[in-house]
């Protein structure tokens, strides 16, 4: 009786056990990365009227839904080419918006009449890009739009008439303007000159006086105007020229000196805000910490996100779009574990009511938390990153997939990412950091990266691993490293200079040459250049570093099993090179042990649901494959 | 008499003619196999050039489509120290190229460009040449950069795909051989490969026609020489001698049967064939060596089919002796059906013959005659039970005997049967306990025995003893005639079956079976059976049967 008692515990413990451990149930990959359903929420200037972009036999196409019956229509019909996502409300009920059709690389313009609900073309050009700058309550037919029909490689300033489809040229580009800075009036006072890395801004007291530069600037610091304060001839921008990190300030134009600093982070560069037309008022500034962080400078702005954040506990809140009385707002809120959901505010009753949700398919209650973490790199320098672990019991002693971002000097944020979650969703821990060199952390933290490329930023990622290992987060056993781009080549050189440490490596359109990388930089464009030079390296003088770490030439460091995703029309790829390198390493490793998916259609970024779909069930099976092994 | 036709037949003439005909085919199969030999052979010789080829040009393959490109990875920004460290390697791993010449090309808005192609110039910055010397890589700059023709064929490409190819798609394998390579003889030159995104930047460049600024590209030509290329004889059994020749080389005064054949180098080599020549021996000894196993096969072939052929000789002979024992049984029967059947015969006419019978007399006939169907009757039985016996399953029938009487019977059966046959049986009935057995398989024994007994005896000297002693467990049966006896050689093989003495005594009808039946009987009725003899002086047989078998 009692052996059998003891046969019944054997079998049950395990059982139960394995209960305990449970992992959420695998959500198909489709859901992960679908493409959103209702996007780009608008409301009218007279607050009557929501519009919104969604698919049509796979085409966005506008809807509009009016506010006072609750009715909705398709208010467009295109089954040709998507509407562009940047459309506009006209201060008149109008509808402007986008057509790309890329056959004839022909840019269409439409307007929309709500009353009508009839669409009429304004412009349509060829060969030429357009987009809306501006737009004035006063003359609400005229919108101000950038396009480079003189000069393709620069934008003017024109004034159209969207009733007429009359073009006025208003401001002609002597060159290198990118962002113009309309005031009050609508006039355009203040502009910025940049050739993608150098920046000026120029000033000019009135339409008839030419623009002198006020701020220059190189790829080390930055002066991002918003708009003029209304008083004297200041404006407010993000600035962080002599400091650190990003503030928002007050520039006296006329100087370009600063008149005072409004707010500033300890921790952060000061990136977003939110600026009122009605008050010509900053009412909010932004910054990233662990979470997404905000300070009010504005307290009618901050009781209403004081009561949505109450309503929507936990999220992310975010005020998009507004009707000209500030009474309705359409509010953006997000988690790490929702991609996103739209809800339309009412001042007046203080009434909340959604709108839809991006992808109404994953649950929130079946996706993974995304911890923020922070670590001491081994020479001191303090990082951060986060953790998506997976759900159930288990919280130690897990598979670990590393994400190494693409953009080598880009900003790795908290929020929804469907690759983490797809991950996180398959039992992976997912890690994230946010290695030196990284943005919205202040100079100093940005250019300790600087030719820190296979040294210090990969040292980063090592020691954020073994900072796992320490934790007993990361199964020492099971590790995997994966990435596109620069992150494709922080997974190659981890494959190949920490061996012990990573199981296997995951490369979307890897970055294997990194002489490849600086030949990015046009030789005319001497600022690029520099900069490239500063930041990574100079070919000739660094060329021994570069062979070093660059794995197309270290093949024979190369032993991990590899998962390589390429579009063959990939502008900055070398195919021919990457098929070589690949072949290298197959007669190497065996064909079995790297795996490669060229796909003719496609460019960096694969753009076919099917192609997308395939590569997810192929990460998916190789991680599989590669992550059971030795418990 | 006439050998009967329905016997089994040997003919010496069809086995003659089998051999002769599998000698026959032996040698045309021989000689089919050497010249299907010499023909793979010779075949061989036109085919397997190739697989020396590919061995001989793979270093040349490895290097064009695996080394070359490697100037790609350095995306134009290699310098003379890089470039030496590159040619070492080149050197090091390719000991036939020669020489590299490396141009760190310019493009970019040049006014004194060698080549002005939609206001772009590509020209040649600095120019090295490298050579190995003694190990190491040894280069010099070459100042006077005029007249570059290889340069200036490589610049005219990449100027058109500069200036032509469409970045809208990928560009093929083919675009991409024709503009960054360029085979000649002995020669190649590289360029490192173009991104549509290096193209593009290229475009812009001429955008800013005033820019002082360049883009760098690194092209160079690698100088080699066919002659320095190993050439791997992996076919030593076919290919007497390997060599590199120019593509028109050609040598008429080879001796008669030697054989030539010859194939294209590829690429660079092109000028060049790769020479095979074998002496007139040479393949011959080739032939030869993979003809001794197919001699060796055909043999054993051979020496299976005789062997077979033999063995059906051999099974066939067995065939007529069984045929031939058959026969000669029903003879040997006959005999034993014709004693009574002349017994009852003699009784007959003696009946039919004698006008008046005696009481005693016809009491005689009628036992004779009763007694005779009775033996006739047994006979009958008996070859029964022969066939039986033989097949082992005959029933013995025990039935209680009367020696005396039994024996009495067979002596008085002969003595009428030849009148002049004398017979004494002497029987001591002391020792006899009571005996069981069959009678009939007993009788066959009696008149094997008496019958051999008067066979082989001279006319004149036909007499047989027979003696009935009893011992303890057994009985035996003496049958000792005066006979002309078995030469003691032969003693132990007149109970095998078929063999016989061959004398004047048996040429009618007789098989060498009569004693192998008697052993098969007694040792049926699990006794034993025994024979001493002397030449010219008789024969005994003893036959020791137990009292209950």
């Amino acid at each position: 009786m009692l052996k059998r008692l003891k046969y019944f515990l054997f079998i049950c413990v395990p059982i139960v056990l394995s209960a305990c451990r449970h992992h959420a149930k695998p959500i198909p990959i489709i859901d992960f990365f679908k493409t959103p359903e209702k996007v780009a929420y608008r409301i009218s200037p007279d607050g009557k009227y929501l519009s919104y972009l969604k698919p049509y036999k796979d085409k966005q196409n506008i809807f509009i839904q009016s506010l006072e019956n609750g009715k909705g229509q398709m208010a467009t019909m295109f089954t040709d080419y998507s509407v562009r996502g940047d459309y506009y409300w006209t201060y008149n009920n109008e509808i402007v918006f986008f057509q790309d059709v890329i056959a004839d690389d022909e840019i269409k313009m439409f307007a929309l009449d709500i009353t009508s609900m009839k669409v009429h073309p304004v412009i349509s050009q060829k060969n030429v890009r357009i987009s809306i700058i501006g737009r004035d309550k006063r003359e609400p037919d005229i919108v101000t739009v950038r396009m480079n029909k003189r000069d393709p490689a620069n934008f003017d300033v024109y004034r159209l008439n969207i009733k007429t489809g009359e073009l006025k040229p208003y401001l002609v580009n002597p060159g290198n303007i990118t962002q113009w800075y309309p005031d009050a009036d609508g006039k355009i006072r203040l502009v910025r000159e940049s050739d993608g890395v150098d920046e000026t801004i120029l000033y000019r007291p009135n339409d008839n006086a030419p623009f002198k530069p006020i701020i220059a600037n190189n790829f080390k610091t930055s002066v991002k105007p918003i708009a003029f304060t209304g008083k004297k001839n200041y404006f407010y921008a993000l600035s962080n020229v002599n400091r650190d990190k990003s503030a928002l300030v007050e520039i006296d134009a006329e100087t370009g000196k600063e008149h005072r600093i409004i707010f500033e982070s300890a921790n952060s560069d000061i990136q977003d805000y939110s600026y009122s037309k009605n008050t010509n008022r900053i009412e909010l500034v932004g910054w990233d910490e662990a979470k997404p962080q905000k300070h009010f400078l504005d307290n009618d702005i901050k009781n209403i996100y004081d009561k949505i954040d109450h309503e929507l506990k936990g999220n992310e809140v975010v005020i998009t779009d507004r009707d000209s009385a500030e009474n309705k707002f359409i509010v953006f809120a997000y988690t790490d574990r929702n991609p996103g959901s739209y809800y339309l505010y009412q001042r007046s009753d203080c009434k909340l009511t959604k709108l839809g949700d991006i992808n109404p398919s994953l649950k929130q209650n079946e996706l993974c938390e995304m911890e923020p973490i922070s670590y001491k790199a081994s020479d001191g320098m303090p990082l951060n990153g986060y953790l998506t672990r997976p759900q159930g019991s288990k919280m130690t002693n897990l598979p670990v997939v590393v994400i190494a971002r693409d953009g080598l000097f880009g900003h790795t944020g908290w929020g929804f990412n469907p690759e983490v979650q797809f991950l996180a969703n398959r039992g992976y821990a997912v890690f994230q950091v946010n290695y030196r060199g990284s943005t919205g952390f202040g100079k100093a933290f940005h250019s300790a990266g600087f030719k820190e490329v296979g040294g210090k930023i990969q040292q980063d990622i090592t020691d954020g691993v073994r900072w796992l290992i320490d934790q007993k987060i990361a199964n020492p056993k099971k590790i995997a490293i994966f990435g596109g781009g620069f992150g494709g080549f922080a997974a190659l050189y981890g494959v190949s200079f920490h061996p012990d440490l990573y199981n296997c490596a995951i490369v979307q359109h890897g970055l294997i040459n990194f002489f490849t990388y600086i030949k990015d930089a046009p030789p005319y464009f001497k600022p690029m250049v520099q900069m490239m030079y500063e930041r990574v390296g100079n070919p000739e003088t660094d060329a021994a570093h570069f062979r070093a770490i660059s794995p197309v030439f270290n093949t024979a460091k190369i032993k991990a099993p590899l998962l390589i995703f390429q579009g063959a029309r990939d502008d900055r790829a070398n195919i021919s090179e990457l098929n070589q390198f690949v072949r290298e390493l197959q007669k190497q490793n065996g064909a079995d042990k790297v795996k490669y998916f060229l796909k003719p259609m496609e460019r960096t970024f694969f753009k076919s649901q099917a192609n997308r779909m395939e590569m997810y069930s192929e990460i998916e099976k190789f991680l599989g494959q590669n992550m059971r092994m030795k418990n | 008499m006439k050998k009967q036709a329905t016997t089994y037949r040997k003919s010496f003439s069809l086995i003659i003619t089998f051999l002769v005909l599998i000698s026959v085919t032996f040698i045309i199969a021989l000689f089919v196999s050497y010249n299907l030999n010499v023909k793979y052979v010779e075949n061989e010789f036109d085919s397997k050039k190739i697989d020396v080829q590919e061995q001989t040009i793979k270093p040349y393959n490895d290097f064009f489509q695996n080394k070359i490109t490697e100037i790609t990875s350095y995306q134009g920004f290699l310098d003379s120290a890089t470039a030496a460290r590159y040619a070492d390697s080149v050197f090091h791993d390719y000991n036939f190229v020669k020489r590299i010449v490396f141009y760190d090309v310019r493009i970019g808005n040049q006014k004194n460009s060698t080549l002005i192609k939609n206001h772009l110039g590509i020209s040649i910055e600095e120019m090295y040449q490298f050579q190995p010397k003694n190990g190491k890589v040894d280069g010099i700059r070459i100042w006077n950069t005029k007249g570059e023709t290889d340069f200036d064929q490589m610049a005219a490409k990449l100027g058109n795909y500069i200036a032509f190819s469409d970045t809208t798609r990928a560009s093929t394998q083919d675009e991409i051989f024709r503009t960054f390579y360029d085979v000649k003889s002995d020669k190649i030159s590289f360029s490192n490969i173009l991104r549509k995104e290096d193209v593009k930047i290229l475009r812009e460049l001429q955008k800013h026609p005033n820019s002082a600024s360049f883009a760098k590209q690194d092209m160079m030509t690698f100088f080699l020489d066919p002659y320095l290329l190993e050439v791997k004889n992996t076919h030593k059994e076919l290919y007497q001698q390997v060599s590199i020749q120019p593509v028109v080389y050609d040598q008429p005064d080879n001796p008669i049967g030697t054989r030539v054949t010859e194939v294209a180098l590829p690429g660079a080599f092109s000028d060049y064939k790769l020479y095979f020549l074998s002496g007139p021996d040479y393949l011959n000894a080739e032939i030869r060596r993979r003809f001794m196993p197919i001699v060796a096969m055909v043999l054993l072939i051979y020496c299976v089919l005789v062997l077979i052929g033999w063995l059906i000789y051999r099974n066939l002979n067995i065939n007529i002796k069984l045929f031939k024992l058959q026969y000669d049984f029903i003879n040997n029967f006959t005999h034993e059906f014709k004693t009574p059947v002349s017994v009852i015969k003699i009784a007959g006419s003696n009946l039919s013959g004698d006008s008046e019978l005696t009481e005693r007399q016809r009491k005689q006939y009628g036992r004779i005659l009763n007694e005779e169907a009775d033996k006739l009757n047994e006979l009958m039985n008996k070859l029964l039970s022969f066939t039986q016996l033989e097949n082992r399953s005959i029933d013995i029938k025990k039935e209680l005997i009367d020696v005396d009487t039994f024996v009495k019977s067979y002596v008085e059966t002969f003595r009428i049967k030849y009148p002049h046959f004398k017979i004494t049986a002497d029987i001591d009935n002391t020792g006899i306990e009571p005996f069981y057995t069959d009678p009939v398989l007993l009788g066959s024994v009696f008149q094997n025995l008496m019958e051999n007994a008067y066979k082989y005896s001279h006319p004149d000297k036909k007499q047989l003893e027979i003696n009935v002693r009893g011992t303890k467990k057994h009985l035996s049966f003496s049958f000792k005639d005066q006979g002309i006896g078995i030469e003691k050689g032969e003693l132990n093989n007149v109970f095998k079956k078929f063999y016989r003495i061959e004398n004047q005594y048996n040429q009618n009808g007789s098989v060498g079976l009569g004693l192998a039946f008697c052993k098969e009987l007694v040792n049926f009725m699990d006794g034993d059976i025994i024979v001493n003899s002397k030449v010219n002086e008789g024969s005994e047989f003893i036959v020791t049967l137990p009292y209950e078998n």
